[in-house]
């Protein structure tokens, strides 16, 4: 295995070009080309400040909500289009598969790093609105690389295991479908992780490593308070993700011997 | 050093005898249910193994009712089945089992260029899939030591919103190579695709010939030491194929190891000094490319033979065709329905159009007067058009057109041009085209015969290649190339006889060896 990996690491050039493929491809015919990661996320919190400052006034509506919503949907939405790359990555790649040997496991490697380019270039839009809404930069900022690690590990691991799943079993991507959406209800987006009801908080954060990081995102970008994230929570869950991806790694090196003939 | 053989082929079959020995056995059902006919090879044994296939099988799973969502992979994890709707179990569905090799050996050592022949699903596309690494055995080992590149469906793997270039980076990291190696080449590919002006335009601009092209480039140009193509070659423009050519050819004297899989043997042979035959998955034979192609040719024209011999008891049984299907035996009538006479037995359909004259059947007949199918170079040859005229016929021209296997039309005699004058035709009777000395060379040849009318506008039958033999390899023939054996003789002459040193003999004539 350990071999294997180093072969990996032999292909990074691969990787890069992956990516930038995915890059490019993504804004070939788009007039507004790269903006759009900035763009996209700044109309959807418009539409959900709306929802909920002018609709749905409430006493729980956040101070600054567009700064509550954007640190939490910036991650979601990374984890929502790699989950959605990554699915689709072996069993569209096909004509690479069945011609030419690589490791497989770049594919969708290549995608969940994609999106964290994506990720960390809405970031800006993020901090501009800090800056005029409320400026309120915590030195639990510097943690932020560890949360990327983290979800990378995770986006990956599940990466591993739904591409190459789908390879077999096509209604893989329809569940993952219907799966993304209740996961985005299911993860402490538009509402609050200290809102949850009582227990499920505890169960919220054991079975979702998501909630987990987006909770720690908004720890740092959004709450004033430094004793949070705590450090502890935060190695639990870049723990649980690293075992995660070793697991879909192992998952996925298995499953992949039979990709040439199955695709 | 023709009898020495390599340590690893101890499994060499007991009755394989040498070149000369197998040469003459061309008798291919001995082969069929045998061990590996292992010709000797020619060359030097002190050589670098790359490739070694050991004790290789590949098995596919055949499901002709996949199980391709969850309910049915939890239904057959549970080994339940399926109920229909009143309640009856169903059969599960049928998994087959498709062994696409069976126990492969063979080794191809550093700077050779092999051949993989074979008829279609004969593994040979598996065994290149295994040496790329794009599959792995179902049991056995494949080892392979090297850089492979592999020629298949050249172009393929490029994605059409990139540009040349992007797709030339692309390509090379995913067969492993550093960008800056790629950048050192990306002269060389661009020049050799000849696309230099296109090269940073999305390649869904290009031409098919235009991607090919890059395709090829890129392939041969990251410097594999082990070259791997299946049939690419058959496409793209004579040019193209032929600077294609040209430049394995350059790769194989450059020490690049070539494994070559195709149907279009000619180039097998021009290509490759060692073939390997694979059929249903067996190697049948494996050594010097030009007798294994001997070999496998002799198989495949008994095989053809077999089939002819079917064709025509079937179409004898003209008129009701009877199978059965779901064990219900299904009659197929034909659509027109005859008159029926008074006692009540039919007349058979009149289904043919009215000719005046049919051609009723064509044999190939030998020496003694046999209809046979085989034939063997130089021998004497007849083939004889049966004929039916229902009313007397004046006049009439038969016509015949001799084909390669692969299409090449190699002449058309007619009675007319050949000066026979046939004055009227009535009843039954055969018309013979009569060759003295077969010159035709080891392969299949298809056959159209025709009868017209004077002036051959008028045509009474036309039946095109409907018909065909096939020529054997012949022992002691001098020619192996190409199809036509040419009686001809070499001759030798120097002008500078005394610096040559020979001085004994003023010239060398060699006699053309005859057929005893």
């Amino acid at each position: 295995m350990l071999a294997r990996a180093r072969q990996s690491l032999s292909y990074r050039d691969l990787l890069y070009n992956l990516v930038v493929r995915d890059l490019k491809l993504r804004y070939k015919h788009s007039a507004l080309g790269f903006f759009w990661s900035l763009l996209n996320p700044i109309l959807l919190m418009a539409v959900f400040t709306f929802v909920f400052t002018q609709l749905l006034p409430s006493d729980k509506t956040r101070p600054a909500f567009p700064i509550f919503f954007l640190s939490a949907l910036l991650p979601w939405n990374w984890c929502a289009s790699s989950v959605a790359g990554t699915l689709g990555s072996i069993v569209n790649n096909g004509h690479l598969i069945n011609k030419v040997y690589f490791p497989r496991e770049m594919l969708p490697l290549s995608v969940v790093l994609a999106n964290m380019f994506n990720f960390a270039l809405s970031i800006p839009a993020l901090l501009l609105f800090m800056v005029f809404l409320r400026p309120n930069f915590n030195p639990t900022l510097l943690y932020l690389p560890v949360l990327i690690l983290t979800q990378v590990l995770f986006l990956t691991g599940i990466g591993f295991f739904l591409s190459a799943l789908n390879v077999f079993f096509r209604d893989t991507s329809v569940l993952v479908e219907v799966g993304l959406s209740a996961w985005f209800f299911l993860t402490p987006i538009i509402y609050d992780a200290q809102d949850v009801a009582g227990k499920y908080a505890n169960v919220m954060y054991y079975l979702n490593p998501m909630a987990s990081i987006i909770a720690n995102y908004r720890d740092i970008f959004y709450y004033t308070d430094t004793s949070s994230p705590d450090p502890l929570f935060m190695l639990r869950t870049l723990i649980t993700s690293t075992i995660l991806c070793a697991l879909g790694y192992l998952f996925f090196m298995r499953l992949s011997r039979s990709f040439g003939e199955e695709i | 050093m023709r009898t020495a053989k390599a340590p690893e082929r101890a499994n060499v079959a007991p009755h394989s005898k040498g070149l000369n020995g197998l040469a003459t056995s061309p008798n291919m059902n001995s082969h069929a249910d045998s061990e590996v006919v292992t010709l000797p090879s020619a060359t030097v044994d002190q050589r670098v193994k790359v490739i070694k296939f050991s004790h290789v099988s590949k098995r596919f799973m055949l499901h002709h009712e996949r199980p391709r969502s969850f309910q049915e992979m939890v239904v057959s994890v549970f080994g339940l089945r399926t109920l229909s709707k009143q309640g009856v179990a169903l059969p599960r569905p049928s998994t087959e089992e498709f062994w696409a090799l069976r126990d492969v050996n063979f080794s191809i050592y550093a700077g050779e260029a092999v051949g993989i022949i074979g008829e279609n699903g004969s593994g040979k596309s598996t065994s290149l899939k295994l040496i790329s690494r794009i599959m792995e055995p179902t049991s056995g080992s494949v080892s392979v030591r090297g850089k492979v590149s592999a020629l298949l469906e050249l172009g393929s793997g490029f994605h059409p919103e990139l540009t040349g270039t992007e797709n030339i980076f692309l390509h090379g990291s995913l067969l492993g190579i550093k960008h800056k190696d790629m950048a050192a080449r990306y002269d060389n590919i661009v020049d050799f695709a000849e696309i230099r002006e296109f090269i940073d335009t999305p390649l869904k601009h290009y031409s098919s010939g235009m991607v090919m092209r890059l395709g090829f480039a890129v392939a041969i140009n990251v410097d594999p030491s082990i070259l791997v193509t299946d049939e690419v070659l058959a496409v793209g423009d004579e040019g193209f194929q032929r600077k294609c050519l040209e430049h394995i050819a350059e790769l194989r004297r450059r020490g690049v190891t070539i494994v070559f899989v195709s149907h279009a043997l000619e180039a097998v042979r021009s290509l490759c000094q060692r073939a390997i035959w694979l059929d249903k998955g067996v190697v049948m034979a494996d050594g010097p490319a030009p007798e294994v192609l001997d070999l496998y040719l002799a198989f495949a024209n008994e095989k053809h033979d077999d089939r002819l011999v079917r064709d025509q008891e079937r179409s004898r049984s003209n008129g009701r065709i009877q199978g059965e299907l779901d064990s219900a035996t299904i009659t197929v009538e034909p659509l027109y329905t005859p008159n029926e006479t008074a006692n009540g037995t039919s007349e058979p359909p009149a289904l043919e159009p009215v000719r005046p004259i049919r051609i009723t059947g064509v044999k190939f007949v030998n020496t003694e007067g046999e209809a046979v199918s085989a034939f063997r170079t130089g021998d004497p040859f007849v083939i004889r058009i049966d004929y039916k005229a229902d009313h007397k016929v004046e006049d009439p021209t038969f016509g015949l057109a001799l084909y390669s296997e692969n299409g090449t039309h190699l002449n058309g005699p007619n009675t007319r041009f050949g000066g026979l004058n046939i004055p009227f035709v009535e009843g039954t009777g055969h018309v013979d085209y009569r060759i003295a000395e077969l010159p035709l060379l080891a392969g299949r040849y298809d056959v159209t015969v025709a009868v017209t009318g004077p002036d051959m506008t008028e045509v009474y039958d036309h039946q095109h290649r409907k018909y065909g033999f096939s020529v054997q390899p012949t022992p002691g023939l001098p020619e192996r190339w190409g199809m036509l054996y040419i009686p001809a003789t070499w001759r030798f002459e120097p002008d500078d006889k005394e610096g040559l040193g020979i001085s004994r003999q003023p010239s060398a004539v060699s006699n053309n060896p005859s057929q005893e």
